[in-house]
């Protein structure tokens, strides 16, 4: 019998670029395949091609033994292939039924009126036949994000799909939400649909796909059946050598104050509270990690800290110095580093290049600029010191920001912010975006950076990061801490709970962590700090064994 | 700091040519060129309809063949345009590439500079503006308010003078200084408006054009007028007070001079956006207000600084008319500042495309005087006619996407027909991110 995905010799070249050099990739009818690669291996490109966005330089995609030629997706769509986005292409105002038959909508009066008693008909039948819990008639902008996978999961079905293929597809998702995505990925095998997704996550992989291809600089390294490959042959496929795959850890005393934060409360763009009443505190050489699904507030918190938005109430001190007043230079020049989550609109000007783009936020300070005006000979040895020391590709200081890819971008913004010597760093998912050898090396970094006495507050929605390189962890949701426990002893279920809102159980230690982390907010500064300094303790004495419950980690991400 | 590499560095010339040779700039140029070539070839068309439409006497060209006649002849309009814009310098018709009679230094010429040295004030008004993301439509106001300061303020301080040439340059930078003062606190309003009560600019600068243009009416009208004077016009500032024609004949009313002013500026101002901490903060607002919030850049005060700024030089425009071309306020102040924007617009908003932006509004301007004189083609023809140019020139990506449709210019977008979107070339290989 034919592979239901059959990719034949695909060479996909952009100018200058080989994206996909001579992949072969079959996948059989029924099945879970899973596209592992760093950013920048060919995947997205690969499977474009197979939606039919782009044309094979060289190679055929034959479905079911058939040689097909896509001019676009709405030929790739007919032939059977649906494609789910990383993000979702959904009109949110419209009810579930409605965006899953847009485009298709059945009509009566010779195409006149829309047919909505049918429509809605199919969709129901449609999410019956799968087992899909959604509301047909709820509206988008008021359903999870998993609900909205599986509307785009059923849009896709709707027109016919056989073979489905997904960009990322977890990576939006709480950890409850990815397994039940893992339980669609059945149901949909079980009825004959085939299931192609992309993925850097090795976890993840492993634990929802039948067989994986990984793809390294374009070219396919190899397909192995999933229960006969370790998570180590994995990693050292993608990257092409060995990889650690944890940070090590070092128990440190924490030392002074360097950030305090009192009664936060910070509204959002339109004037609804996205942070209350918050309090904590972070001192040098340590890494306070923040985990939560995105959304939760955490932008605006980072905001407030780095002085891109005004608190509605509270107080943020800095090294002892309120920072009520102080703008955005004041606190850039008082040695605040700031990772921001969108690196495309905030972290780098897209239209410079990198030589411009490396002394955004020094472009009044020395060395880059004397008395007004700039040393541009200064800021490109910056920019090519960074591209260097953060294996930023393409090594050209001369290559406009928009023209990297999105882990590139990541690592040259992570890298200007890291070489600015600061005192406190605000990392937003420092590593999203970026492939595991880059990774690594961040890691490396924020934990240089801890052992260097500096304090660092890390915003991330992939848990192992936050677990593995945090002194403590804070768990956000709807603008509060619902928990600040010990990333050495909690598990992910229980962060999976208090990302979802719900308080632990009181009568387990990671219980009574969170059960004094929380009396720590009520009671005020010094008892807070206490508890933080001997919960540090207690977390690195345990550091030790993260190393070796790995399996499955990695996987999870909100 | 890692090592510098000594000869990855350009050298000193190939920097001060770098910002002409770029490559965008080039293919500008090109595409300029080309839109100059089609706007004629179309002009042609009209020129020849309408020649048929008119009535005269004498037709003025025969259709060859067929023997209709036309009262217009579309070659002599394109010729007098342009070759009388620069004074005859190319011999058309007679033996010779060159007129051996031209100098550069005759009256056409120094019509079309005249016009040109104006615009490169008011165009860099603008372009300042816009590449701080404000779109400034009030440079025509800030033009009238700074002329007003400066006829007024050479005024009030000749007569404190003794009348000679030490007293004409005194009274020159006075004049200059009161208009750029008063343009850049005409344009500070809609900046700190904008900055403080989120008022949109392009209103307020819109809505300050009328009352600039009233109240200097008024305000002439009611106190400055000159005695006897026919016109509202304020007196003439002292003849040795003006810019000196040198070169050119006075009723050019052009100095040559005053374009060399104009000149630094375009300088300063590319090297202030370029080379500076304030221009970049400047340029950084206007193509990402969020990146340059991060980077540290005050938002309020950037639109301010900018605003001023572009008003000030547009207050320079306005001391330069006043002291080169009428040697006084008078009441019917021409269209420069409306007109800067389109030779900003075409300059692609960078101060050194300001120079042939507003060279060939120059040319545009002095040669239809000179098809007045020399033609029997009405003026309304002629302004259709430039408008086509102005038009054509200023649709770069039309012809960027003709450029890509024949393959001519850039790299081939892969096989013709496909769907395949635009990919920016280099490392990223299609992959997305979050």
């Amino acid at each position: 019998m034919n592979p239901a995905v059959h990719l034949d010799g695909i060479t996909k070249r952009f100018p200058g670029v080989v994206a996909n050099d001579d992949v072969d990739l079959a996948v059989e009818r029924g099945s879970v395949h899973a596209l592992l690669g760093e950013n920048g291996a060919g995947k997205t490109t690969l499977m474009n091609v197979l939606y039919g966005l782009y044309r094979p330089t060289d190679g055929t995609v034959r479905l079911d033994g058939e040689p097909q030629s896509f001019d676009s997706p709405r030929d790739a769509i007919d032939a059977g292939v649906g494609m789910i986005h990383q993000h979702f292409m959904l009109v949110d105002p419209m009810t579930v039924w409605e965006n899953v038959v847009l485009g298709n909508e059945p009509t009566t009066w010779g195409g006149l009126r829309v047919d909505r008693e049918a429509a809605r008909e199919a969709v129901v039948e449609l999410s019956e036949r799968y087992g899909f819990d959604v509301d047909p008639d709820a509206t988008i902008a008021d359903i999870s994000v998993g609900e909205q996978q599986r509307v785009e999961i059923l849009k896709a079905l709707y027109r016919g799909a056989d073979v489905l293929i997904m960009d990322e597809p977890t990576a939006v998702l709480t950890p409850q939400e990815v397994e039940e995505l893992y339980g669609v990925f059945e149901e949909l095998t079980d009825q004959g649909k085939t299931i192609i997704f992309i993925s850097h996550k090795l976890g993840e992989a492993l634990s929802a796909a039948d067989e994986i291809s990984v793809l390294r600089d374009g070219v396919n390294v190899g397909t192995v059946a999933t229960s006969d490959v370790t998570r180590e042959e994995l990693a050292k496929m993608m990257v092409g050598r060995e990889v650690l795959m944890d940070p090590a850890t070092t128990p440190q005393e924490a030392g002074d104050r360097v950030l305090e934060v009192t009664d936060l409360s910070v509204d959002d763009d339109r004037g609804v509270e996205a942070v209350s009443d918050l309090s904590f505190e972070l001192r040098a050489g340590e890494i306070m990690g923040v985990a939560g699904v995105d959304g939760n507030g955490q932008l605006q918190l980072v905001e407030a800290i780095t002085g891109l938005r005004r608190p509605s109430s509270g107080d943020v001190r800095y090294r002892g110095e309120p920072m009520a007043g102080k703008t955005r230079r004041d606190r850039i020049d008082r040695g605040m580093a700031f990772i921001p989550e969108d690196r495309q609109e905030r972290g780098l000007v897209m239209s410079y290049d990198l030589t411009e783009n490396a002394i955004l936020g020094s472009q009044h300070d020395p060395p880059f600029a004397e008395r007004g005006r700039i040393d541009w000979r200064a800021s490109r040895d910056h920019a090519e010191s960074v591209i260097e020391q953060y294996d930023v590709r393409p090594p050209d200081a001369d290559a406009e920001a928009e023209s990297l890819s999105g882990g590139n971008q990541q690592k040259f913004i992570v890298g200007r912010e890291f070489e600015r010597d600061p005192d406190l760093v605000v990392a937003t998912h420092p590593t999203r975006g970026v492939d595991i050898g880059s990774t690594e090396f961040l890691h490396d970094r924020l934990l240089d950076l801890r052992s260097q006495g500096k304090a660092v507050l890390l915003v991330s929605s992939k848990l192992d990061e936050v677990q593995g390189l945090s002194d403590r962890l804070a768990v956000m949701h709807e603008g509060e801490f619902t928990g600040v426990v010990d990333p050495a002893t909690v598990t992910e279920e229980e962060i999976g709970l208090l990302m979802a809102g719900e308080s632990l159980d009181d009568d387990s230690v990671e219980g009574a962590a969170l059960h004094e982390a929380a009396s720590e907010e009520v009671g005020g500064e010094e008892t807070a700090s206490e508890g933080a300094a001997t919960e540090e303790v207690e977390g690195e004495k345990a550091g030790e064994g993260i190393d070796d419950t790995t399996a499955g980690d990695e996987g999870v991400d909100a | 700091m890692s090592e510098s590499d000594a000869d990855g560095r350009p050298s000193v010339v190939a920097r001060l040519v770098a910002p002409f040779v770029d490559r965008s700039v080039a293919e500008r140029l090109v595409i300029s060129v080309a839109a100059i070539l089609l706007s004629i070839v179309i002009g042609f068309a009209i020129v020849l309809v309408s020649g048929r439409i008119a009535e005269c006497t004498t037709a003025a060209w025969t259709m060859p063949l067929t023997g209709l006649g036309f009262c217009y002849d579309p070659v002599e309009v394109y010729v007098v345009l342009f070759n009388g814009a620069l004074g005859y310098p190319f011999a058309v018709g007679d033996p010779g590439l060159l007129n051996p009679e031209w100098t550069p230094f005759n009256l056409s010429f120094g019509l079309t500079l005249s016009e040109t040295t104006l615009l490169i004030f008011t165009g860099l008004s603008v372009a300042v503006a816009f590449r701080a993301g404000l779109f400034n439509i009030g440079t025509q106001g800030q033009l009238v308010v700074g002329a007003l300061a400066t006829a007024l303020s050479v005024l009030a301080v000749a007569p404190l003078l003794p009348a000679g040439r030490i007293a004409g340059v005194v009274l020159v930078v006075i004049g200059a200084a009161a208009g750029a003062v008063a343009g850049g606190f005409w344009g500070a309003i809609p900046g700190a408006l904008k900055a403080y009560a989120d008022a949109n600019e392009v209103i307020t600068t819109i809505m300050l054009n009328f009352v600039a243009a009233n109240v200097a009416y008024v305000l002439v009208l009611e106190v400055f007028r000159a005695e006897g004077s026919s016109v509202v016009a304020t007196r003439y500032v002292p003849e040795y007070a003006q810019f000196l024609p040198w070169l050119f004949p006075q009723s050019s009313d052009f100095a040559l001079i005053a374009l060399l002013v104009g000149v630094v500026f375009i300088g300063a101002l590319y090297y202030f956006v370029e080379h500076t901490s304030l221009g970049y903060d400047l340029r950084t607002s206007g193509v990402q207000a969020a990146a340059a919030e991060y980077g540290g850049v005050n938002a309020k005060q950037t639109t301010v600084r900018a605003m001023t700024l572009s008003g000030a030089l547009g207050g320079l425009g306005g001391s330069v008319w006043v002291l080169m071309s009428e040697g006084r306020w008078m009441a019917s102040v021409p269209d420069l500042g409306f007109d800067g924007i389109t030779v900003s617009i075409l300059a692609g908003n960078n101060p050194i495309g300001v120079l042939p932006a507003a060279f060939l509004f120059g040319v545009l301007k002095g040669g239809a005087l000179e098809i007045g004189f020399r033609t029997d083609v009405p003026t309304e023809l002629v302004a259709v006619l430039r408008g086509l140019i102005i038009l054509f020139v200023a649709m770069p990506e039309f012809f960027r996407m003709i450029g890509r449709y024949t393959g001519v210019g850039g790299p081939p977008g892969g096989v013709p027909g496909t769907t395949e979107p635009d990919e920016t070339a280099g490392g990223d290989r299609g992959e997305t991110d979050a």
